[in-house]
């Protein structure tokens, strides 16, 4: 009786039936051929699941993990569609409570109305009690080219775009103060903000909130250089 | 909840699936990466009562072999998953990583994809062949005769028992 190598292996495996796998036991008495092959498949599997067992006991990497833990803290539907939906919503919430809520949780260091406001070397001021750019920050929000500006300028411009509310927006970074302003009744509305030194701290959690939060606010596409000089030129009004 | 924590529970288990397949730890892991994240955002399709290590395995696998297949037409590295997972195929990284292999390393990674996944949930994950044809979306005889052959390869190479 011969068998041929799937029939060997399957009994290594333990997949054959009762039957094949009594009569294979019994050949292995006399066919040393046959009880070389199975001795073979034996020290395969065990020299592969030795090779591999470590893998098991290894600390597991904090990318992996941390993945799972956020999902159990959040407690969230991943999914990109409803987070998106989600921030839509936010963003039509009633100005004040998102100041509030982001103020909380960005501990943004500022004091609404009032002098206080003066803290990030006068970049914000307060208009009727809507927080806007003011000083240097509003001066390179009207004239900075994203394309053009220095490379040591203390306020760097992002990306421009036309938002959904129907005005020009634009993200900025400098060492206080991240964050969007759009340009209405005249001056540069701060519609979301990350304090500088969490900024600093957490920078590309930061830039990716902010982006995140620029392309929830989009209408199409951002401006291109062009379209970037061109709305400057009509003093960024629609 | 408890999804995220079975997971977890899973997850020694699909890091030494994806060491398997892949042969590099980071590699390894790029896969888990990818592999999870699918998983989260497509927990919907898991039907609770129904195996998750199973579910696991075939998403692991199925975005190993997505990428291997991308690999071999471009002949570059393809990204997967927005960019997460990139298993390397480039000379240098294949250099880098032969100083590091073992034999057994070695011998798993000239095994052409197809045998090398079928050893891997068999012999490493220990899983039956129905159960291994099920995640490997193949008839247990497709799945039987790539495992003799990678078997075959692997004792030629690794020398035999006596």
């Amino acid at each position: 009786m011969t068998f041929d190598r799937a029939t060997i292996a399957a009994f290594v495996d333990g997949e054959l039936d009762l039957l094949t796998a009594k009569r294979l036991e019994k050949a292995l008495e006399i066919d040393a051929a046959l009880a070389k092959a199975v001795e073979d498949e034996r020290a395969l599997r065990s020299k592969l699941a030795s090779h591999f067992a470590p893998v098991i006991d290894e600390a597991l990497p904090d990318r992996l993990t941390a993945l799972l833990t956020a999902s159990i803290a959040e407690n969230v539907d991943d999914s990109l569609g409803r987070r998106r939906m989600e921030r839509k919503a936010a963003m039509r919430r009633p100005a004040l409570v998102q100041w509030g809520a982001m103020a909380a949780s960005l501990a943004l260091g500022l004091m609404i109305g009032g002098y206080a406001l003066n803290r990030d070397g006068g970049y914000v001021s307060d208009n009727k009690g809507q927080m806007v750019a003011s000083g240097a920050l509003s001066d390179a929000l009207d004239t900075q080219l994203a394309a053009t500006q220095s490379g040591d300028s203390k306020i760097r411009i992002g990306t421009s775009f036309a938002s959904i509310s129907g005005d020009y927006c634009r993200t900025f970074e400098s060492a206080t103060l991240d964050g969007i302003a759009c340009n209405a009744d005249g001056a540069w509305q701060l519609r979301q903000t990350v304090s500088g030194e969490k900024a600093a701290q957490y920078r590309q959690a930061s830039a990716g909130a902010l982006a995140e939060a620029a392309a929830a606010m989009m209408a199409g596409d951002p401006l291109d250089a062009a379209q970037e000089k061109a709305v400057q030129d009509r003093g960024w009004k629609r | 909840m408890a999804f995220e924590q079975e997971l977890l529970a899973l997850l020694p288990r699909l890091r030494r699936f994806a060491r398997g397949l892949t042969h590099h730890p980071a590699d390894a892991d790029d896969l888990c990466q990818a592999a999870i994240e699918r998983a989260l955002k497509s927990r919907d399709q898991w039907q609770e009562g129904t195996r998750l290590d199973s579910w696991m395995y075939r998403i692991t696998r199925n975005i190993w072999i997505d990428n291997r297949r991308a690999t071999a037409r471009r002949g570059v590295h393809s990204d997967i998953d927005d960019g997460v997972m990139q298993i390397a195929d480039d000379s240098h990284r294949r250099m880098e990583a032969s100083l590091e292999l073992n034999d057994v390393d070695k011998a798993m990674a000239r095994l052409p994809d197809e045998q090398r996944e079928a050893v891997v949930l068999v012999l490493v994950e220990g899983y039956a062949y129905k159960e291994a044809a099920a995640i490997l979306d193949v008839p247990v005889g497709t799945l039987t005769s790539r495992l003799v052959r990678g078997r075959e390869a692997l004792i030629r190479e690794l020398g035999e028992a006596a």
